[in-house]
Formats: C-alpha cells, structure tokens, sequence
C-alpha cells in the first residue's frame, strides 16, 4: 500500500466526472465534497502545503465510501487508494475522534437506528480480537453503548448455526460470511441464505470463529485494527476446505473479496476468486430453480452502493426477485440510501435527504416489499420508511426468494 | 502551483476584503480557509493556482455586491462552473476571489409552448437537457462534459460538441442573459423571444467571453421539439482518407446527421480491447453517425449513409439494433480519453478547427511532425464540422515535453495556413492565449482589448485568460 | 424632404480627394442620382450629399477616412429595401451604394461556406447555393431584391426562421472597414471558432452604425431533399392559433415555415389572386415542411389532419412547385396590397412568447377598435413574430392617433416580455421605442460602445439611438 495513493493523486486529470454520480456532491454542490476536491487536498498534503486540520478532517470524513466516482472515473484513478491514506492520515495524525456529542445529537433522537445502533454495540466486541483492550477506542460509535444497553436477548446467526445443517451428497460446501449486522440483528437474512442453498442442494457452513470484516475500523482509518481482523479472517476461512464463500452483505463482501487484496496482498488472490455476493452465486452456479413459485407481491429493489459501484452486480438480485415475486423496478434504484458509517453521524441533514428521496422513489414504484442486498441498507431504508409510517416492508432479497421456495413447495 | 507571495500590503488589503465580504455576505458565502482554496484551484486542465477567496452566491444579489467589493478594492475575479473546462478558463492565475456557481443551480423555467428554458449558471447541462427532455424538448448543444459541465460554463466558453454539424452550438440557443459587470451593475441582454434584434447584439459579445467581461446569473435558452428517434451507425475502414471521404460523400447526398465522429488509427489502438464494439487489427479508422428525426426519414437516412460508406470502402458497417448495441458503439467513442493515457502519461487537448475540405491535408501535416515518433498524437472528433481533436501524448521523460509543445505550436501555424481556428469550443484561456496573435491580428486583437477595457477598466475579470501576455 | 434640393454641402475639396480616391465615374453628386438614394421601404426620405458606388474593399476603406476626416456622416446602403429606415442618410452626407460590390468570390461546397460581397442579392446567393444542392436558409420576404450586407445590417429572419434560424446564425466570418477607414476581419471561415471575442456577431445586426462589411463568409446546409406545402383556412384565428399549437406542442412537428395572416391581410389580397380565398376565410396559415420524400408527404398529411381538427375552412396541399409558389406569392404580396386599406402604413415587426401570441392579437384589435385605426396583421406566428401594420391615410389627422397607437401596443408587448423588432432593425423608425425594452443603462452602455468604434459619430448617424 505504502505510497500507491501519491501515484493514483497525479493521474487525476480534474475532469470533473465524478461531479456526476457523488452521492455527497449532489445535495452540497461542494468542491471539497466530490472525489476531485478531495484529490487535490492529497496532492497538497503530500506537496506540503497543508497539514492535518479539522477542515481537513471533516472534509475526508465526507466522504461515503461508495466508490461510483471510482466507477466512472475515466483516467481510472484508484480513489479508493487515496480516501484510505487520508482516513490513515487523519488517524495517525490526528487520533480518531470520540463522538459522543454527536452520537447525542443526532443518534438518539432517532430511535430505530439509536436501537440498533446500540444492540449491534453491546456485542459487537466479541467479533473483535480484544487481546489489547487498547484497542476498542478505534471503534468508538460501535462500542459507545456498550456501557449501557445490556446485550441482546435471543440468539445471533452464529449460535443459531453452530451445527452445520448436513445436506445429502451436496453438489457444493460453501461458507457463509455472516457479517455484523447479520450476526446480530438480522438473523433471519442469515436463515434465508441456508435454507435456500440447502434446497438447492448445498451445504452451508458457518465458521464459529469468523470475525467483523474489518470495514469500521479501516473507515476511521485504523488500519492495524482491519489488519488484524483480516488475518483472523483469513485463518479461519483458509482451514476449510469450501467451495465458494458467500456473503449476504455487500459492505462484507467488498471488504473480503476486494479490501483484503490490498491488506493481505497477492496471497488472498485464490480465496478473494472464490468470494462472491449471495445473488451472484445463485446467478453464477444455480441458474434455473425448479420450486420457486412467485409470491404475489410487488417487489422492488434497491441497488447497495458497494455491491453495485464496487461489484458491478445488478442484474443477479433482480434476476432472483423476478423469478420469485411480481418485480417492479424504482426510478433511481441506483442511488444511495444515504446509510454507511461515520458519514451519518456527521452528515445526518445529508443522510437524511438521500434517505427521503429513496423513500420516495420506492413508494413512487407502487411495491410493497423493497428488497436489497445489504443489511446497512435494510436498516437504513427501514428506518426511512417507519419514519413515513409506511406500510412498505424492507427485506433482503435472499429472503424473498426463501418465500417463492416456500410458496412452491405448499402449491405442490 | 501558483502560490502567491504577498506584500503585508496586500494581505492588509485582503484581510480587509473578506472582512467586508463576511459582512456583507455572511459566513456560509465567503470561505478563506486552505482547504476550500485548494478545492477551487483548477479545472480539467490539471492546472492549479490558488485563490484568495472562495465566494458561493445564491442569488445575483451576491454576485453584484461581491464583485462591487472585487472592484473597489481591485482584487482578480474568476467565475467557476463546474470547473471542468479545457483551457483553463476557470483556474484564478491571479490569485483573487473564485465564484463559485455552482449552487445557483435552479431551472427558473421551462416554457414548453414558447420553446424557451430560463436557468441559473449553475444548471449542469445534461439536468437541463434532461427535464426539458420531459416536455418533448430538446436543447441540442451537447459538449462531452454535458453530464458535469454547467450551462454557465458551456456560454462562457461558447460550447459545441458532438450536434454541432446539424444544430449548432451554445451561441446559437442563447437568446437573454442577465449579466453583472465588472462595477457590480446588472444588465439584461436580449429578450426571452424567439426572436430580438433591439440594438446591439450584447448577448453574443458576451458569449464566449471566457469570464473576461462579466458574469451570467441568468440564462434564457432557446429549445426545438424533441427528434422522435435517434439511430447509430459505425462504418470501419482500414484506410483514413476513405473514412474522410465517406463523411464527404454522406454530407453530398444531401444527409446532415446529427452527429459524425470520427476516430483515426491511434484513437482505434488505444480503445481496443475497451470491450462493446469489436474492432479487428485492420480497422484504422473508424466513423460514428448519429441520424435523428421520425422513423421514416431515419431509415431512408441510415441507407444513404451506409452505401455513402460502403462506397468509400468501409470494411464493414454496423448498424445498432438495439439501444443496448448503440451504448456499445458509443462506449468506444467515450472510452477514447481515458483509453489514451495507457498510451502515454501525459496529454495535450487541442480542439482545432479547419474547413472540412482541409481535413485529410491537416493530419498529413500532423503525421510529419511528428514523422520522428518521438510522441503519439491520436485524432478524433466532429470531423462533420471539421473540428479535429488533436491529442498530443507523451510520456514522463525528460525533454517530452518539450517536443510535444514544439509539435503542438506547430500544428497550430498548420492549421491557421488551412485557414483553421486554433479553438473550435473549448476557448482560449491562458492554455492557448499564446497562440492567439497567429491567428487574431494586431488591430483585431486591439478592437477586443478595448472592448475589454472598456467593460473591466481595472481589469479584474479573470485577468491571464484570453489575451496573449503582450497584449 | 428634409434638405434643398439643388445643392450639396461636401465642400470641393474633399469632394475631388474622395473622387481621386475612388475614381469620379463612381461619385455622384447630381440631384438626381442623390433623389434616387434618400430613401428605403419605409417610405421616409433624407436626401444625401453625395452618392458614391464603391467597388472594392479598398475603395470604402479610402470613402470612409476621407469622411472620418472631415466628419461626414456615412450611410451604407444595400438594396434600400429595409423597413426600418437604416439606409435612410437621415443627417445627409454620403450615401454608400454598396450594389456593384456583388461578387460571389468563393463558394465552397465541401467546407458548406460562401464567402460574398455585401451588395449580393439575396435570392441569387440562394440560387448560386442550389446549383451545387446547397441551401442558404435565412429568407427574408425581399430576398429577391435585398441585400446580403443589407440583411446582415439587420440580422434579417424570414420564413424560415422556425427550423433553421436567422442570418446571424450563418455569419461565420466578415469583412469590416471600421469608421476610421481601417480594416478588420472577423472569425474564421470555419464551421465553429471560439478564439476571441464574437466581434462578427456583435457588428451582425449593428445596422450600419458600427463600420461597413465588405466581404461576408456564410454557413450553408446541404439542400433538403423535398418542400412540401399546405394553406389552411380558418373563420377565425383562434382556430389558426390553435391549430399551430397543435402542430409545434402536441404533435412536436418543426415545419421550415408556419406562416399567419389575419382577416385584414386577407380581405386585401382577394382581387385579382391566383389563390382561391374560400369565403367568410378570417385568417390563413401557411406552412413548408421539408425533408426526405417520404418524410414530408406523411408530415404534410399529419398536419391537414391537424387543421381539420382545429375547424380549418378549406386545406389545400400544393402540387406542383407553381402551387406553391402561387400560396407563397400571396404571402410576399401583402406588405403591398396593404396599401389598399390606406396610403400610409407604420409597420412594426415585434416578436412576443409564442404562448402570448393570442393575448396580444387580441389586445391590438381591441386597442384598433377603440382607437377607431386599422391594422392588419401577419408573421411568422410559430415564433410568436408578429408583422403588424397600422394603416392610415396620408395627411389625415389619423396619423397622430395611429402614433399613439403604436406606442400603446409596443408598451404591451414589451410588458408581456417581448420585443419591439424581430427581424427589421431598430433604424430611426422605432428608435423612440427602444426605450420602453431596454433600460437607459443598457442604451448608455451601447451608446458608449458605439463611441468606442465610431467616436466621431459618423457611422450612419440618428439610428437605432434617439
């Protein structure tokens, strides 16, 4: 990694185009906003010119992370590359920031994501490796609360399958990264996914001792935290023998597939090939599914940033969801939600109008489900659509293709 | 980077102009901070200078008080768009305050049954094209940056693009413009009619005036119903001069496309392989046709282009059927500027124009001087109104350079000997100031000076741009 | 007529400087060469000093520092055909008769350029462009008798407007002596050019004020295919309005022509007419679509479908190329057949929103009849460009209140956001008006641009500025 960044910062042509398609930049219309602006910061800050300010800060930590500007970008500047030597430079130069204000300011006013916030903190420490209790303070929003809230009643993904459910002569064994937010709160995602690939004949193994993929930390720039996350990832998953890995997140599964490569270099190249986003599998490696009968809904489906812009995946989650429901697509299903990590705690006013202008777009479509591919996004496009009272239910798509299966099998 | 050493003088002078634009504007406006400076520093053509001061109006309240302020105290002011031009227009050389447009961003309104549009200078252009596209409208100018660039920007630089040939350019759909001069007075050009010929034309001597004469806060457009269909063609040739003769040939049958592109050999090598189209080893040149109108004369067109072509010994012609296949054949076109720097590191745009008969004579010219090969030049562009993109690249290494600026000063004699334009859109900036005098003459050159002093007396209006350094 | 007529007032001296300079066959100053050049198609008069008939470049530059000199107002003159009294030497001195300047130089068809000389007639420059299957498209009602310098002068429309726009947009390059005898060339014979300041676009409708064009670089298009045409009838011109609504809004067509005429214009014309005027027809339009064969044969059909819609009395789709030029006749003889209304006819060309065009149409008969004037009306009604003619006899104390008229009506359009002229210029004839469009910041500030080119003032002296 070292100093890539200063390379990819020279091969900016200031073009521009990334005016188009930053989340960020389109409500502020701010130059320091758009991957451009913050390019030409990393040219001063290696030029000497500036020095680590908080406007600095600020104007790094605006960034989503979404990478669409990485996408379009026609002198195919790796911007990625450079957002992670800034969020490393403000961190190594300036600390990373508690935020409790600000957690009170803007997160506990807003109940749903304060909740879930808070359940995803109390246990969110056992993911992380705490030899080094020094360590926790690089991940201050998820471990505020851990002082308060007791831990979450019920059992996470990984309890709930400490056995691997054995399939008979399975066609594949493939592993299945949970993820946070899956682990913890959306348990039944992580139900959706086994049981449709069981059907489908295949084995799903859920190692025990997989750990949070590392995206928080590296987002506040600690980049030993994410380190160490990966190599104990890594560990893990190289021990087994499995076919493919999948994840039903689309934040986990760019940070494994696509992150690791720069973390653990080269040597990840034949695990990161084997990595893929749930819909992908199904797409690449089951094609047709006998049993799936549509449910009668209307879905619709809203494209994760990371899977998208990142993955190029957009066809596989609607080929799955027009199999097995009444499919409607949305105007603008490819913009952002608005959810995704520090950038909601500072820009809430920000998060918030993307958040609205998706709601409107899904209740704009007439569906009565909005599926995705993330549970970031089913937490945040959840929370948009309680605020409205809508009737609109949030889901991840696996979860519908789960019912289509189930529809099926009671028709015959 | 320009980095501006200043006397305590005129730090004092300073200090004392973003404490009365604070007030005046009100701290959300007016950012001095490092950081923000940096942010609006350049434009797409890498250069970089800092400003003083970045101003953010809303309204032309703003920009009047704030160039009242600029003037008085006699401080530089560049106008910014998007900043995404190609000749530096929007990159401050002097220092000063750089306005940044970019949040007077408001369709004022869309009149569909007077064909008229009234827009804020911040408007990006593919927005506007985009919601008059609702109405059934259409607003042809079509600059590659469309997507990015501001409609502000596309007067100040008098944008063309890829319609030029059929519909013309920026000029030619401007019809009212609220402009602040210099003092910080507002004045109205023109009429929001289809039609005005009330005394002077101010609106075009203002249009292409690069930020040098005053700055747009409104801007009437003028729009035509929307052709129903559009259809895409790509003819391939291995030789170049057929690819120009079949572009002759098309526009002597009587056929005005909407677009005609054209890529040559070294365009074709660096694209290839960019997936969409395929593009087999012989293939050295390449012509891109856009037809619009109603499905009926669409389809009579595409045939007159296509035998054009065939005639002309195109190697085999692909016609999309699909919208999907007409993406794919575009895609090789965009793909062309990010393609070239796998070429080469380092680019020089230039975006010359000659009569369309002095084409294939221009890029002879360029291919001997470049006879050497000491750079790669790949040309594309509207071949249909004969501006050529001549894209001069060369690598990291010491002395490339300086060729290449040899070669580009050259091809620039070349092309006003054709009795060409040294710029056919992008403008002039201080990127090609100083080749002006080869093609403006001394009194002609003297007539704008005037007319620049007489509308900027203290010459604050983006000083550096336009002019040559002795002018 | 505003001078005597038996006697100039060009001192000798420079009277035998400018005919060394320009030869004396080519200077005239005989009362009735002089008669023959003071006057334009709006009737008003002005007698010249001097008639002087140019033939190069370096000819007018020589005319034009000899009357720098000696401050000798200068007022050029194409065909004199204009309607807002730009050719009109209002303050005397020489006229410059620029006809026998009327070479095509160069006419390239690959490039899609002409390159001319201001005295050429319209009309042949069209002809010229369509022997090589070329078209010049701005066609203003003389162009077969104005001129190209004359039309440039006063950025001339015409029909054509609609499709294919104005003559501005086809000026790619000039020519121009500049007021102090210099000369000067503008913008390139290039398709597009951005380098400098658009002076060419500036000097194009400057209406003589601001220096001569000796020579005009033009864009051509390649010659469409097919003209179709078709007449509709209509008992009343809402139905007329209506229908070209229609036509541009609903139906997105862009005809090269959509033409009006109101009942007045009509009633005029019927005597002696190869057009068949049904009865009880109140207004008409005309309208040209061109394009490929096929292409304009469905569009034509679409559009007498249209007008049926809207009420239309009678359509009538011209056959042959006679047909046609049979309903555009009709069209070019109105400004004249008007007179039969009155002797005495104020014409003015204003152009308002299109979606405006009804209110105003509506305002100016309801003004006529309480003002008890007459007006007809006509235009290029598909861009909201109205011809209005307010017609009232010779000496009849009618003037006064037809003056008032106007005023009334031109201070409407301006407040509804229209402008006073479209396509004649300002000249003198409405130089009281600009006013009520421009504010006197904006006329101070043209005003100073006009000193800045002509500082001594001699440049066709009393237009467009009161």
């Amino acid at each position: 990694m070292s100093n890539d960044w200063k390379n990819e910062v020279s091969k900016c042509s200031k073009c521009g185009k990334c005016h188009t398609v930053c989340p960020v930049f389109l409500e502020t219309h701010d130059e320091s906003a758009v991957a451009r602006g913050r390019i030409s910061l990393a040219e001063a800050l290696k030029d000497k010119q500036i020095g680590y300010t908080e406007k600095l800060r600020d104007y790094v930590y605006s960034c989503k992370k979404c990478m669409r500007c990485r996408k379009v970008c026609p002198s195919d500047v790796d911007y990625e590359k450079i957002i992670s030597a800034l969020l490393r430079g403000v961190a190594e130069n300036m600390g990373i920031p508690l935020l409790p204000k600000i957690i009170f300011r803007y997160i506990l006013p807003r109940r749903i994501l304060f909740d879930t916030l808070l359940k995803v903190s109390s246990k969110i420490q056992r993911f992380i490796p705490m030899k080094k209790r020094g360590q926790m303070r690089h991940l201050p929003l998820l471990f505020m609360g851990k002082r308060w809230i007791p831990t979450l009643a019920g059992k996470t993904a990984l309890q709930k399958f400490r056995k691997t459910r054995k399939v008979e002569n399975p066609r594949m064994r493939v592993g299945l990264f949970t993820g946070c937010l899956i682990n913890y709160i959306y348990v039944d995602i992580a139900e959706a996914v086994v049981d449709v690939l069981n059907k489908m004949g295949i084995e799903v193994v859920i190692p025990q001792r997989q750990l949070c993929c590392g995206t928080p930390s590296s987002t506040m720039g600690d980049v030993k935290s994410s380190k160490r996350l990966a190599e104990e990832n890594r560990k893990v998953f190289e021990s087994l023998e499995l076919d493919a890995i999948v994840s039903a997140c689309a934040t986990c599964t760019k940070s494994i597939k696509n992150d690791y490569m720069h973390i653990l270099g080269p040597s990840w190249k034949n695990m990161s090939d084997k990595i893929y986003d749930i819909s992908e599998f199904i797409d690449k490696f089951i094609g047709d599914m006998p049993g799936v009968k549509p449910i009668g809904e209307k879905v619709t489906y809203h494209d994760p940033c990371h899977l998208l812009w990142v993955r190029d995946i957009s066809e596989e989650p609607r080929n799955i969801l027009k199999k097995s429901s009444r499919f409607v697509d949305m105007d603008m299903a490819d913009a952002c939600c608005g959810g995704g990590g520090i950038f909601t705690i500072i820009h809430y006013d920000l998060t918030l109008k993307m958040l609205e202008r998706k709601v409107d777009s899904i209740q704009r479509s007439g569906a009565d489900t909005v599926a995705t591919n993330c549970p970031g996004c089913v937490m945040q496009i959840a929370d948009g659509l309680a605020g409205r009272n809508s009737n609109i239910k949030t889901t991840h798509s696996i979860q519908i293709l789960q019912e289509a299966l189930k529809n099926g099998e009671t028709k015959k | 980077m320009v980095m501006f050493k200043r006397t305590t003088r005129e730090d004092t002078k300073l200090l004392k102009v973003v404490n009365e634009l604070l007030r005046v504007l009100g701290k959300e406006k007016v950012l001095s901070g490092i950081e923000d400076r940096l942010c609006y520093s350049y434009d797409g053509t890498k250069q970089k200078a800092l400003p003083d001061i970045v101003i953010r109006p809303n309204t032309t309240s703003d920009v009047s008080i704030t160039l009242k302020v600029a003037n008085k105290y006699e401080i530089p002011i560049c106008a910014r768009g998007a900043g995404t031009g190609l000749s530096g227009g929007a990159v401050p050389l002097q220092g000063g305050i750089v306005f940044d447009l970019k949040g007077m961003n408001k369709i004022l309104s869309i009149c569909p049954e007077d064909f008229i549009a009234t827009v804020e200078p911040g408007v990006v252009t593919k927005h506007l094209q985009d919601e008059v596209a609702k109405h059934g409208l259409f607003y042809p100018p079509d600059p590659s940056s469309a997507a990015f660039s501001t409609i502000g920007g596309n007067v100040a630089e008098c944008a063309g693009g890829i319609t030029g040939l059929k519909y013309g350019v920026t000029r030619d759909y401007i019809l009212a413009l609220e402009i602040v001069l210099p003092d910080g007075s507002i004045i109205n050009t023109g009429r929001k009619t289809l039609r005005s010929v009330t005394g002077y034309d101010l609106t075009r001597l203002f249009i292409g005036s690069e930020g040098t004469l005053g700055i747009f806060t409104k801007i009437t457009v003028k729009l035509i119903p929307k052709p129903e269909k559009i259809d895409t063609l790509a003819a391939f040739f291995c030789e170049r001069d057929n690819a120009i003769d079949a572009a002759d040939l098309v526009i002597e049958n009587n056929i005005v496309p909407r677009t005609l592109e054209f890529m040559d050999q070294m365009s074709i090598s660096a694209v290839r392989g960019y997936g969409g189209v395929t593009l087999d080893e012989d293939v050295k040149a390449l012509l891109l046709i856009d037809i619009d109108g109603t499905g009926e004369n669409i389809k009579h067109d595409l045939s007159v282009v296509e035998s054009a072509c065939k005639k002309k010994n195109a190697l085999r012609v692909k016609v999309a059927e699909t919208s999907k296949e007409r993406e794919a054949i575009w895609a090789v076109r965009r793909s062309i500027s990010p393609a070239l720097y796998n070429i080469a590191p380092h680019k020089i745009n230039e975006d010359v124009c000659v009569p369309r008969s002095r084409i294939k004579e221009l890029l002879q010219k360029v291919d001997q001087l470049n006879d050497k090969r000491e750079i790669y030049v790949a040309n594309f562009g509207h071949i249909g109104d004969g501006n050529v993109h001549v894209n001069i690249m060369f690598k990291d290494e010491p002395g490339q350079e300086e060729i290449a600026e040899k070669i580009v000063h050259n091809i620039m004699v070349e092309v006003i000997k054709l009795g060409g334009t040294i710029s056919g859109e992008h403008g002039i900036g201080n990127k090609k100031s100083q080749f002006m005098d080869l093609e403006i003459l001394p009194k002609e050159l003297s007539i704008m000076k005037k007319l620049k002093d007489f509308f900027d007396p203290k010459g604050i209006m983006n000083p550096g741009k336009l002019f040559p350094s002795s002018a | 007529m505003k001078q005597q007529m038996d006697k100039n007032s060009i001192d000798t001296r420079i009277l035998e400087e400018l005919c060394d300079a320009v030869g004396r066959e080519n200077v005239f100053d005989d009362i009735e060469e002089r008669v023959c050049y003071s006057f334009d198609a709006t009737k008003e008069r002005s007698l010249p000093d001097l008639v002087i008939k140019p033939h190069s470049t370096e000819h007018v530059s020589n005319i034009v520092s000899i009357a720098n000199k000696n401050s000798i107002p200068i007022c050029p003159r194409g065909a004199g055909t204009g309607l807002s009294g730009g050719s009109v030497p209002i303050r005397g001195g020489i006229v410059l008769d620029l006809k026998n300047m009327d070479r095509i130089i160069e006419l390239n068809a690959r490039d899609l350029t002409v390159t001319v000389e201001p005295g050429v007639v319209t009309k042949d420059l069209q002809n010229e462009a369509a022997k090589h299957k070329l078209f010049y498209p701005p066609d203003p009602g003389s162009a077969r008798f104005s001129t190209i310098g004359g039309n440039v002068a006063e950025c001339s429309g015409g029909a054509t407007g609609m499709k294919y726009g104005v003559t501005r947009d086809y000026v790619l390059a000039l020519e121009i002596v500049l007021p102090d005898g210099s000369i000067i060339n503008t913008g390139r014979k290039t398709l597009k050019s951005v380098a400098g300041y658009d002076l060419t676009r500036f000097f194009v409708g400057s209406e003589g004020t601001l220096g001569i064009y000796t020579k005009i670089t033009l864009k051509l298009l390649p010659m469409p295919e097919k003209l179709g045409t078709i007449v509709s009838y209509f008992d009343d011109f809402h139905d007329a309005l209506n229908t070209s609504d229609s036509i541009q809004i609903k139906n997105r067509i862009l005809p090269r022509s959509l033409e009006f005429m109101d009942a007045a214009c009509l009633a005029s014309l019927k005597e002696g007419l190869k057009a068949a005027i049904p009865e009880g027809a109140k207004s008409l339009l005309l309208i040209d679509v061109d394009g490929n064969e096929k292409n304009v044969t469905n569009t034509i059909a679409k559009i007498e479908d249209i007008c049926r819609e809207n009420n239309a009395l009678k359509c009538e789709v011209a056959k042959t190329a006679e047909e046609r030029e049979v309903l555009w006749e009709m069209i070019r003889s109105v400004p004249s057949s008007l007179f039969k209304i009155a002797t005495m006819k104020f014409n003015d060309d204003f152009c308002v929103p299109r979606s405006k065009v009804k209110d105003i149409l509506e305002k100016v008969y309801g003004l006529s009849r309480a003002a008890s004037v007459k007006v007809a009306a006509f235009g290029h009604i598909g861009e909201g460009h109205i011809n209005l003619n307010v017609m009232y006899d010779d000496g009849s104390d009618k003037e006064h209140s037809a003056h008032t008229f106007v005023s009334e009506v031109l201070k409407e359009v301006v407040s509804i956001g229209g402008t006073i002229t479209s396509e004649h210029g300002v000249g003198d004839a409405k130089a009281e008006y600009v006013k009520l469009e421009l504010t006197a910041q904006e006329i101070e500030l043209m005003q100073k641009l006009k000193k800045l080119f002509d500082p001594k003032g001699i440049m066709n002296p009393g237009k467009i500025f009161v």
